[in-house]
């Protein structure tokens, strides 16, 4: 592992719980707002929340990518100038997208349908300005993962990498896990990466055609989910495949192996993801019934190979065996759980007849940031902690470990019951303030505020221990 | 040849202008419908002094913006919604309300509109004028230019659908269909009516071609572009996997 990697990876870590904690503060903003304890006009409000929705997908997956990344080292060798050059562009396109919404004040939320970029109600220059963040995003990200592929391509055949060697009897080469779950997890990323710039390039037809060039809204609701909802999910598996190479390793036990269910069960899950985001147009009176069958289809299917492979694979590992606890493998095993929750959340608003009750309520940030919050950030923290513990030769305490994932677990259940009870209440999702009718809303944003703030200070400790041991790290002679 | 050569690029020249047209004309619509309609103070032609949102509660309101030296739109326009809307639609659920946007125009020229229409006796329309016409035109994104020369105002043939809570629901821009009435006097009402965009010249990218007359839907170029992000990741993936071996084999 060279230096160089290190403290690459050392400033993705600091740069990405940087840009965390400036996020959830954000949206714990947002929720106190919601409650009437503090008054943000509605034009702030929505700057907020597209600014707290895109930054946290974006850091999220590059802190994926990051972990992907380093360890990807120990099998095939990576571009470092490639790791710089995404880190350069995201944080670029990063910058210019604050100044399109802090600045500009563009409100259209993370998802930004079609055809809110167009009803300009901030200054003129934001849209174009958001519009070039988002490309500048995905070329640099597109070429992050291409560049990873070629890597892993320059090794193995394309057997070998999707594993393919396993639904032979006897296979004669291996394919670890991790590799295979990369593969999978980049391919489906670089689908939605060149999604997202065949959405953009539409957008901006539009946008210099002044008027002689008209968007079909079907067209781009399909594209921006196609692109949304596979990032969203695609940045978990990254976090699996960080799982697979080192919660046994962590753990003290042999590493985990690719078979043949491990195999069937993640390329299934690679077609699958990428057809599941029709389950957000349920509401489309346009859209073909048959496509909507198919969302629900797809939405199942994608998640029951890849998590009853990794649960079970999970609770092989821990049952009844001795296992060397750390605080990284707590967090990736609690990961774990809130990944599987998250997801069931996500099923049950995914069955057609339970979208006509729970679409766009509080159930749909509940089941997001219940496999975000309490699943990737905990797979990542997991990793982050592991690396900066390791690579940065200082002494380090397990005491706040407990508090640490005390502050985490009861701040991040508290803050998603009130958005799963919210839910179930039919309180509607994306209201700045509520109307009277929702009689309990207001109290529910308080609790969800408060326990959040218990999350934040659980996230801070991380923060500050974590981003010491990285700038140690970063300006070590040889790291 | 050369005459011909000309028409051409007449013909070129105006269906551009006409495509351009269309289609910011279909945006033009959505300008500020969600909003509040101004609630400007009107004096109707029987002299009642009241104001729109007043009347919009007592049932929801489809503003035409007119002015009676017009000679031009304006007079088609109130023809044709005075024979559409009758026959087809329940006079309960709806009130036309034509308010003149010409300073110049009094109340004994609404009157004399409202003669000319033959609506005397139709207590479902009003006649009326404000003294907020700035104001009201702002507020529904109607830009109305006077010509000097020519005494007369450039303007689009608007109609306005305002609910009773004083919201504007829906623009109708140009002299529209019945079924374009009948989705105006639902959305006043609040109720929900689907409508989609049709491909056309300047829309040419829908996933399904719906066919009115067989009532099927086609697919359609859209639906090329969202399975594209895939076969091009299959493409790269292929390309990669060539390029990678070609330069081991050299």
């Amino acid at each position: 592992m060279t230096s160089r990697l290190k403290k690459i990876t050392s400033l993705w870590i600091t740069t990405v719980l940087l840009l965390f904690v400036i996020s959830i503060i954000l949206g714990i903003t947002m929720r106190f707002n919601q409650a009437e304890v503090i008054r943000l006009s509605p034009i702030t409000f929505y700057t907020d929340m597209t600014v707290h929705g895109l930054t946290m997908i974006g850091i999220w997956f590059v802190a994926g990518m990051a972990a992907v990344n380093f360890i990807m080292e120990r099998y095939v060798k990576t571009s470092k100038f490639v790791n710089i050059l995404a880190l350069v562009l995201t944080v670029v396109g990063v910058l210019m997208f604050w100044a399109s919404t802090f600045i500009g004040k563009f409100h259209a939320g993370w998802t930004f349908l079609y055809p809110l970029p167009f009803k300009v109600m901030w200054s003129a220059w934001a849209t174009p300005l958001f519009l070039y963040s988002l490309a500048v995003l995905a070329v640099g990200w597109l070429i992050w993962c291409i560049s990873l592929i070629a890597a892993m391509l320059k090794k193995y055949s394309i057997t070998q990498v999707f594993a393919w060697q396993y639904f032979k009897k006897g296979p004669k080469e291996e394919t670890p896990p991790f590799i295979l779950i990369s593969m999978i997890t980049l391919v489906g990323i670089v689908t939605c990466l060149i999604t997202a710039i065949v959405l953009v390039v539409l957008l901006f037809a539009e946008y210099y055609s002044k008027g002689t060039f008209v968007n079909d809204a079907l067209l781009m609701k399909n594209l921006t989910y196609f692109f949304g909802h596979a990032i969203a999910n695609e940045m978990l598996y990254l976090g699996l495949a960080v799982i697979y190479e080192m919660f046994a390793e962590i753990s003290g036990r042999p590493k985990w192996k690719t078979t043949w269910y491990v195999s069937l069960a993640w390329n299934c899950t690679l077609f699958f993801i990428l057809t599941a985001f029709f389950h957000h147009l349920y509401m489309d009176f346009v859209q073909p019934e048959g496509l909507q069958i198919l969302g629900q289809l797809a939405s199942y299917l994608a998640s029951l190979p890849a998590a009853g492979v990794t649960v079970f694979s999970i609770v092989v590992a821990v049952y009844r065996t001795k296992i060397n606890w750390t605080l990284a493998n707590l967090l990736f095993f609690i990961g774990v759980m809130g990944w599987v929750v998250g997801g069931l959340g996500a099923v049950i608003d995914a069955t057609i007849s339970n979208n006509f009750v729970l679409h766009n309520t509080l159930w749909v940030p509940a089941h997001f940031h219940t496999y975000n919050a309490m699943g990737n950030v905990l797979f990542s923290l997991g990793f982050f902690y592991w690396f900066s513990v390791n690579f940065s030769n200082s002494r380090h305490s397990e005491k706040l470990s407990a508090l640490k994932l005390f502050l985490l677990i009861v701040g991040g259940i508290g803050f998603l019951a009130a958005f799963y009870i919210g839910g179930a209440d039919s309180i509607p999702r994306r209201y700045s303030n509520y109307p009277a009718e929702f009689v309990h809303a207001k109290t529910l944003a308080l609790i969800g505020g408060v326990f959040a703030s218990i999350y934040l200070i659980g996230i801070l400790i991380f923060f500050v221990n974590i981003t010491r041991r990285c700038v140690k790290i970063l300006f070590s002679q040889s790291a | 040849m050369c005459k011909d050569f000309i028409l051409s690029i007449c013909i070129i020249v105006c269906s551009q202008s006409l495509v351009y047209c269309q289609s910011s004309a279909g945006w033009k619509e959505e300008v500020n419908v969600y909003n509040k309609i101004y609630d400007a103070p009107i004096t109707m032609v029987s002299g009642k002094k009241t104001s729109i949102n007043t009347l919009a509660e007592t049932k929801p309101l489809i503003i035409a913006l007119v002015f009676t030296r017009c000679y031009g739109i304006c007079t088609p326009l109130l023809l044709q919604l005075k024979e559409s809307l009758p026959y087809k639609h329940d006079e309960r659920k709806y009130e036309v309300l034509v308010v003149s946007f010409d300073s110049r125009d009094k109340l004994k020229d609404m009157q004399r509109l409202r003669n000319q229409l033959q609506l005397n006796a139709n207590s479902n329309w009003k006649f009326a004028i404000t003294d907020s016409i700035s104001r009201l035109v702002a507020s529904v994104g109607f830009n109305p230019v006077w010509h000097e020369k020519i005494k007369q105002f450039e303007h689009d043939a608007l109609l306005v659908g305002v609910n009773s809570q004083g919201y504007i629901s829906k623009k109708l821009i140009g002299l529209r269909s019945e079924n374009d009435l009948s989705m105006m006097i639902s959305s006043i009402n609040n109720i929900f009516t689907p409508t989609y965009r049709l491909p056309g010249k300047s829309a040419m990218l829908s996933c399904f071609n719906y066919n009115p007359v067989t009532g099927k839907n086609t697919p359609g170029i859209g639906l090329l572009l969202i399975a594209l992000p895939a076969i091009l990741s299959m493409l790269v993936l292929i390309v990669i996997n060539k390029l990678v071996h070609r330069k081991e084999e050299i």
